[in-house]
């Protein structure tokens, strides 16, 4: 039996993303919203966990009033229950409060064993909320893990992280955190009787006065523009002459010889 | 009046866009060229529960409204008009009859496994000599003993060949004229029952369209749907719902559509700006968008009526007619603004060109739904 | 004591943060501090432009690297850095986040760049956010400001003679509730597609994994090494997942860089924007790669690929 809460987060959807050319300002007023990319993988490996040894999952998030309807989606992905910590100034929090929001929420409600966050958002990829989450907690973490496995008889979870010079095979006892990479699992596409399933679960909403406490800032973002890149652009056919001229200016800028 | 979607149907579309991205899309363009029936897409979509969206749990279905299936046979349908014209002529014209018409009987034996996606379904009612006079048909079905001797032919019979159950119409009393005409649920397999080879389409040529021959066909007495006499009625209210489909399948072509053109207007650079700079083709953008925006809420309104027990039978020709209508002009246009390339094959304007025409013939010719619609509206 | 620290997991990483740190602590008046865990390596930084080098304690077997956290955190809180740099590894990304946390301060995840505001001693940091589509500046308003910089953000700090700088060993006992069971190092790579000058890197465009070798052959007449794309690597297997360049995978500031039937997705143009020049054979001339290259050749790539070694052979005299 395991008691497990799947972190997620509401994002932009970076294809809807426009580009005032002139500003380099980012035109966000018609985007969509999706759960992020690598929490669909952290929601999908709860909902295995849990349909492989019984227990419970659940989703929480953190986010705007306006971002509700994220929790049907999450709700239609397997856990059976949301929590939805919310209010107004959440449109645009930093890591650090993240991570102090879900550990005030957690702590005061939630039971657990496990933790599963994404390795990181789509949106701001910071890759902090899962260890500093942890860290609030005072719970140990494993983090970019790609398989996971939970050994019952010893409370503990076997964590493959996949690092820069191979893998790390880890034990973590529980109650524990591991952030997890997208190759993880392949998210399931909600069935439609999911989907509709969703309604049906309940949801705890948890205003941030519910919490007691004001979180600051650390960081403090000054701009925000679309990157650059000012290439030449030049186009050239398929024919011999077009190649010759692009090996021609290839050898001309030094870069072959 | 509330114009937005409630958060579970932006979720099944949601839903549904993601498995067409993942399965659809990469299979759509291999599905048109070579004629190919989509079989692991639509086991996947049993898998999915979108074989039966609108029928109770209770019978296999998922229990939901119709405006989720149409929303579901638009967005398939933007991916691959193949793939959702199959679920369409599954749901709309094979498991609505006999949830409508059957017996509790038919339903556990048919329904159930019609809607759980363990069968396809097919509707048989087209003739030779019999397409938007559906009257005129020839098939016979005479009563002998315990059974229906079922004789005749079917023309353009969608799913016939891969179909586990057919509803098939044939005129049980000659003399009544249409009514006359009754309809007999036909599993795949039974003897005398042959189906033709698929027919090489201009569209949707995935989709499986055969001649179907029944010669000396014999079914159980049982499997008559309805009453004898019953069965024109039963073909044309199937068809009334079966047109908000074919709308949404029209809307969900004109939509890719434009979602094609616009990418491709920005892009495209002539005389050192992309054309999408060009009032040309702007003009042909809004002409496009403002057409498809009004199929969409034709179509959801018909679905949303049928859902709120309201009359739709005039509501699914307007439906249909125009959205069928939009999605041949503006893929047309589509190829006009892609220029050379839009006629190129393996580029998706091309197909959805050839796709859009059949909107307008099948499932009731443009012009039986300005009968249907002239009809209801000078009564 | 204030100043400007440095964690690298590996030396080469350490070296690159000392020269990103140097320039840091000039600004900022402050001294230069990094951390190994070799006594040998500390002079040897202290070369490198280290102050001072401090000098970890020893793991034990089945300590994993983030068993350092609460031995960095005791000795933050007693010395009070101005800047905490660490390379942003996947073991130092989890040990800046857990760190800012303990000493409860703001973290800047990888940092591509910074500047200075002198007067009130900050960093104007630079990330990049949404897959790489759009480029953030901020500044830490808490001490100390920690930020993670990606390994080859910074060339290696250059040794200078006779630098003179102090050895402290640290006296604090790492401790980690995670214990290591395994490390399985991963095969050794034959080559480090970083390092190259060229890179051919191969797209979707490809139809089957036999064809790699057409961009081999083109990787030979450069003296080049094959990249790919992410799907390349993780979904079809046709290469390492070492050599595929990305937002998530390798970033690489090859001389030259030719995509081939590579569309051109941001994730992937990330990690290969700071190539010098860029050539793209793409059959689609409407392929996001186009606005990205210097050079695009619009064609069929199984026509185009041969000539163009065909041209270059004779052009190298090869």
């Amino acid at each position: 039996m395991l008691n497990i809460i799947a972190c997620f987060k509401w994002v932009i959807d970076e294809a809807d993303i426009k580009v005032d050319k002139g500003s380099r300002r980012l035109i966000l007023d018609r985007v969509s919203y999706k759960i992020s990319a690598y929490d669909r993988n952290a929601i999908e490996e709860a909902a295995r966990l849990q349909e492989r040894h019984g227990g419970s999952v659940a989703a929480v998030t953190v986010a705007p009033p306006t971002a509700k309807q994220c929790l049907k989606d999450a709700l239609s992905r397997g856990p059976d229950k949301a929590y939805f910590v919310n209010d107004p100034s959440f449109a645009d929090i930093e890591p650090s409060q993240t991570a102090s929001l879900l550990a005030a929420a957690i702590t005061s409600r939630i039971e657990f064993d496990l933790i599963i966050c994404g390795e990181g958002s789509s949106d701001l990829y910071a890759q902090q909320v899962g260890p500093a989450l942890a860290e609030r907690l005072g719970i140990p973490c494993a983090t970019y893990v790609n398989k996971l496995t939970y050994v019952e008889s010893e409370r503990l979870v076997i964590a493959d992280r996949k690092l820069e010079d191979g893998t790390e095979t880890v034990s973590v006892p529980l109650p524990a955190l591991v952030t997890i990479l997208p190759d993880t699992n392949t998210p399931r596409i909600p069935t439609l009787k999911q989907v509709l399933g969703a309604a049906k679960k309940p949801i705890e909403n948890i205003p941030l006065d519910a919490l007691g406490q004001t979180y600051a800032p650390r960081l403090q973002t000054l701009d925000t523009l679309a990157a650059t890149m000012d290439r030449r652009r030049l186009k050239f056919g398929p024919d011999p002459e077009g190649i010759r001229s692009v090996i021609g200016a290839l050898m001309k800028e030094g870069v072959i010889a | 009046m509330d114009f937005k979607l409630s958060e579970e149907h932006q979720l099944i579309r949601t839903s549904v866009r993601e498995f067409c991205q993942k399965y659809v899309e990469p299979a759509a363009d291999e599905i048109d060229q070579q004629a190919r029936f989509p079989e692991d897409i639509v086991k996947r979509l049993a898998q999915q529960d979108w074989l039966g969206i609108p029928f109770p749990e209770d019978y296999g279905g998922a229990g939901s409204d119709y405006l989720s299936y149409i929303i579901v046979v638009e967005e398939l349908s933007r991916a691959c008009a193949t793939t959702g014209f199959t679920l369409e002529c599954h749901t709309s014209l094979a498991c609505y009859p006999l949830f409508k018409f059957g017996t509790e009987e038919q339903k556990k034996r048919y329904l159930l496994p019609l809607c759980k996606g363990e069968i396809l379904g097919s509707f048989a009612l087209t003739e030779p000599g019999a397409g938007t006079d559906a009257g005129a048909a020839t098939t016979t079905a005479v009563l002998d003993g315990n059974q229906y001797v079922l004789n005749g032919s079917k023309i353009f019979i969608s799913n016939a060949p891969v179909a586990g159950v057919l509803i098939i119409f044939a005129m049980t009393d000659k003399s009544k004229g249409t009514k006359g005409i009754s309809a007999f649920i036909v599993p795949g397999k039974t003897p005398g029952l042959t189906i033709g080879k698929h027919l090489d389409k201009m569209g949707i040529r995935g989709s499986l369209t055969a001649e179907v021959f029944l010669k000396d066909c014999r079914i159980p007495k049982e499997n008559l749907l309805g009453q004898e006499g019953q069965g024109f009625r039963i073909a044309m209210m199937t068809l009334d719902g079966g047109r908000i489909g074919i709308a949404a399948q029209a809307l969900g072509i004109a939509q890719a559509a434009l979602d094609e053109s616009v990418r491709y207007s920005k892009e495209r650079v002539q005389f050192g700006k992309p054309i999408s700079t060009f009032q040309a083709i702007q003009w042909m953008i809004a002409d496009m968008a403002t057409a498809v925006e009004a199929s969409r809420f034709l179509t959801y309104h018909a679905a949303w009526c049928y859902d709120q027990g309201l009359p739709y039978s005039k509501e699914a020709a307007m439906a249909k007619l125009f959205a069928s209508e939009t999605a041949v002009y503006q893929t047309n246009r589509a190829v006009q603004i892609h220029g050379g390339i839009g006629y190129i094959k393996g580029h998706k304007v091309e197909r959805l060109y050839r796709d859009a025409k059949i909107t307008e013939i099948y499932e009731g010719t443009s012009e039986v739904m300005r009968m249907v619609i002239s009809g209801n509206v000078l009564r | 004591m204030p100043g400007i620290w440095v964690f690298g997991e590996r030396r080469d990483q350490t070296l690159e943060l000392l020269n990103a740190g140097k320039n840091a602590a000039k600004a900022l008046e402050t001294r230069l501090v990094a951390f190994t865990r070799e006594r040998p390596s500390a002079e040897e930084f202290i070369a490198y432009g280290a102050d001072e080098v401090l000098v970890l304690p020893q793991l034990a077997e089945d300590q994993p690297l983030e068993s350092y956290v609460p031995v960095l955190a005791e000795t933050a809180r007693h010395e009070d850095p101005d800047v905490f740099f660490i390379a942003a590894t996947a073991r130092g990304k989890e040990i800046a986040a857990r760190l800012a946390t303990r000493l409860e301060t703001g973290l800047c995840s990888g940092c591509s760049g910074f500047g200075f505001d002198q007067e009130k001693k900050l960093l104007r940091m630079e990330r990049m956010v949404f897959g790489g589509a759009a480029m953030q500046s901020l500044i830490c308003t808490t001490r100390p400001q920690i930020a993670t910089i990606p390994p080859r953000t910074f060339e290696p700090a250059a040794v200078q003679t006779g630098r003179k700088g102090t050895v402290r060993e640290l006296q604090s006992t790492p401790s980690s509730a995670v214990k290591v069971i395994k490390r399985s190092p991963k095969a050794k790579e034959a080559v480090n597609i970083t390092e190259a000058k060229i890179v051919v890197c191969v797209g979707r465009g490809m139809n089957n994994k036999e064809d790699v070798d057409l961009a081999r052959q083109l990787a030979d007449v450069l003296g080049g090494e094959v990249g790919c794309t992410r799907p390349i690597a993780e979904e079809l297997h046709w290469l390492p997942e070492e050599v595929y360049l990305g937002i998530s995978g390798k970033k690489v500031k090859p001389d030259l860089y030719i995509g081939l039937g590579v569309s051109g997705q941001i994730q992937h143009v990330t990690g290969i924007r700071d190539s010098k020049v860029l050539l793209a054979v793409n059959r689609d001339e409407n392929a996001p790669i186009f606005e990205a290259a210097d050079y695009g050749i619009v064609g069929d790539l199984y026509q185009v690929v041969p000539k163009l070694i065909e041209e270059l052979k004779t052009a190298l005299k090869v």
